[in-house]
């Protein structure tokens, strides 16, 4: 390609031609987009001129929007009587098109004001969380309303999607909530023996093991693990399909998508999640009776003996009677999420975010709520 | 390096010209020896039943897609040579409207109109804001959109939001893929004056994929299409419609809804 804009005569060009009244401003060269920096400095060139002059085009050899826009700026600063005069025709009809389209440019959108942005952010986050607050409590309504319709006509309950869910969001589940309490386990034993040591009871790590996992990790540990798998997987599954209009599909098909796709995952996570954590608690402990043997030295019968002397039933069942709520809270914030996305792929991987977080909050709380019921009615 | 309209520089009669082009895919073959001329400033429509690979044909110009054999230049020069550069230089002479306006969906309109502008040029803010919002006002959008999500868009806005976006460096040729599809007729009527008016103004050579045969009667120059895996006609709507040549050219434009629209007409 020849390189034209950098020889003389391709160079925009702009002066002050003639004297006095007959006084003109004379263009050359072309102005594009390329050498649009040069035009600028051109017209800063010429500098003050009256009013009313004329705009010679007749040395004006390429224009293109960029050009036209800069030319048909100077003619409005130029003040109302001044218009371009030895005009090409094949300029004419750009220079009046982007004389049209200018004259149409709205305001420049005003600046942000960071601290009014920064209290309007903080007040739109606290209508959100009320919002969410309202959202889940109808969802919670909605699905207890659709439980209600399947149980009095069990034949609209999907089994085969049931089953498929526990599949998916327990026995799958399994290796990695067992791979994790084991650790876990262990290096709770192992810390707090360190600590207790200093007291001569290292043996008493082995009761705290024992009721902090049946109270509090195993089940905590489970329902973080699921929020993230399968409250993810909820949203994203409804997501797409709430995307791609198949949600809509549904509803006009006759089919209440409540019945069909947000009640058989909580369900099916509400009976996971329990044998989960069951898995939960056995690894758990697990987990501390191989930190016994390596750090402690001591023997499965003495673990197994002292564990037996520290847990009862009661341990066992408190945790175990959050799994099923915890379940539903998971599930519900994850299905709900996924009827919230809109239109794009991008809403979808927003929503997925949002369904995790708010899920692990929403379990943390939740489990807040239930060590002060408990504790108040003596467990 | 240019902007500006066609008889600028790189001088000559065609745009695009494709000769001998064969590409398959894997073992299928797609074009066998197909060629096509694009004169500077026609509007060529390339019309073609579902499948024949009109897309395939515009990817492959563009250098999407990789083909076998053939050559392909565009505005005189011989894409499958180009330095790295060079093609650069190409590419800021094209502009590209992809069926559903294909906006960056983290970008504002205005922000996706000045995309180009920032990667091949070195502009301040102002005049890249006052340029967008020209563009975006030569397409007929509201300046209101020009602070709007892609999402927040209608198909129609965004398929005009996807044409000031392709416009952005006033390219010397345009590429459309099926710009009416998805538009009511009024719609679709608008934004074929639009390609007219814009295709005059601009001096552009515009090639573009068409179903919609009101499109191809209102502003095309001329009409090529796409069967058996090579173009198997070429030339004004009107002869087209006269000697069809074509079993398929002539069910396209001599069947019951081309009755029907020279009857309207």
């Amino acid at each position: 390609m020849l390189n034209l804009d950098t020889t003389q005569e391709y160079q925009p060009g702009c002066r002050i031609a003639g004297e006095g009244p007959s006084a003109r401003i004379a263009i050359s060269g072309a102005w594009t987009l390329a050498v649009l920096e040069d035009a600028h400095r051109a017209l800063q060139g010429i500098g003050e001129f009256p009013g009313g002059h004329e705009i010679d085009l007749a040395g004006l050899l390429h224009l293109d929007t960029a050009g036209a826009l800069a030319l048909v700026s100077l003619r409005n600063t130029a003040g109302g009587a001044a218009q371009f005069v030895n005009v090409r025709t094949e300029h004419r009809i750009l220079l009046d098109e982007v004389t049209r389209a200018a004259s149409a440019l709205g305001e420049v959108a005003p600046r942000s004001q960071p601290l009014r942005d920064f209290l309007k952010q903080f007040a739109s986050i606290l209508t959100s969380i009320g919002r969410d607050a309202i959202a889940l409590t109808m969802f919670l309504g909605e699905t207890a309303a659709a439980l209600g319709r399947v149980m009095a006509n069990p034949a609209k309950f999907r089994g085969t999607a049931f089953v498929r869910q526990i599949q998916a969001t327990g026995l799958s589940a399994v290796p990695i909530v067992a791979l994790v309490c084991v650790l876990l386990g262990g290096v709770i034993l192992q810390q707090a023996a360190r600590q207790l040591r200093y007291f001569g009871a290292e043996a008493l790590s082995i009761d705290m093991l024992g009721i902090l996992t049946l109270r509090e990790i195993g089940v905590m540990l489970a329902a973080v693990m699921v929020a993230g798998r399968s409250a993810s997987a909820f949203t994203a599954q409804i997501g797409t399909m709430k995307m791609r209009e198949e949600i809509d599909a549904m509803r006009t098909l006759g089919i209440d998508p409540i019945e069909t796709l947000v009640l058989p995952r909580i369900l099916a996570l509400i009976v996971a999640l329990p044998l989960l954590v069951f898995i939960a608690d056995m690894m758990c402990l697990a987990g501390g009776a191989a930190m016994a043997k390596l750090y402690l030295s001591l023997d499965l019968p003495v673990y197994l003996q002292r564990l037996n002397a520290a847990i009862t039933a009661k341990h066992f069942y408190v945790g175990l009677i959050k799994a099923p709520f915890v379940a539903l809270v998971i599930g519900l914030v994850g299905c709900l999420e996924g009827m919230r996305a809109e239109g794009s792929a991008e809403s979808v991987g927003k929503q997925v975010t949002a369904a995790v977080v708010k899920a692990i909050f929403l379990v943390l709380v939740l489990d807040g709520v239930f060590a002060i019921f408990l504790s108040a009615s003596g467990f | 390096m240019t902007g500006g309209n066609g008889t600028f520089n790189g001088s000559g009669e065609y745009a695009i010209r494709l000769s001998g082009l064969t590409k398959y895919f894997g073992s299928q073959l797609i074009f066998e020896n197909l060629s096509l001329d694009v004169r500077r400033g026609e509007i060529l429509a390339i019309a073609g039943g579902s499948g024949q690979g009109k897309s395939v044909l515009l990817r492959t110009v563009l250098g999407l897609l990789p083909f076998e054999s053939g050559t392909i230049e565009v505005l005189g020069k011989n894409l499958a040579r180009l330095s790295g550069a060079e093609r650069t230089g190409i590419e800021r002479r094209w502009g590209v409207l992809f069926q559903d306006g294909a906006l960056f969906s983290s970008l504002t309109v205005l922000q996706n109109v000045q995309v180009p502008m920032r990667e091949h040029l070195t502009l301040p803010q102002k005049t890249m804001d006052d340029l967008a919002r020209l563009k975006i006002a030569m397409v007929g959008l509201p300046a209101s959109a020009a602070s709007k999500y892609p999402s927040e868009l209608s198909g129609g806005m965004r398929k005009r939001a996807g044409l000031a976006r392709a416009l952005a460096l006033d390219p010397d040729i345009v590429f459309l893929d099926e710009p009416t599809s998805g538009l009511d007729p009024i719609g679709a009527a608008a934004f074929d004056r639009l390609i007219r008016n814009l295709q005059q103004t601009l001096g552009l050579t515009v090639y573009m994929i068409t179903h919609d045969l009101d499109s191809i009667f209102a502003v095309c120059d001329r009409v090529a299409v796409l069967a058996d895996k090579r173009i198997v006609r070429e030339g004004a709507p009107k002869d087209l419609v006269r000697d069809p040549g074509h079993p398929w050219v002539r069910e396209y434009f001599c069947g019951e809804r081309a009755r029907l629209i020279e009857k309207a007409l």
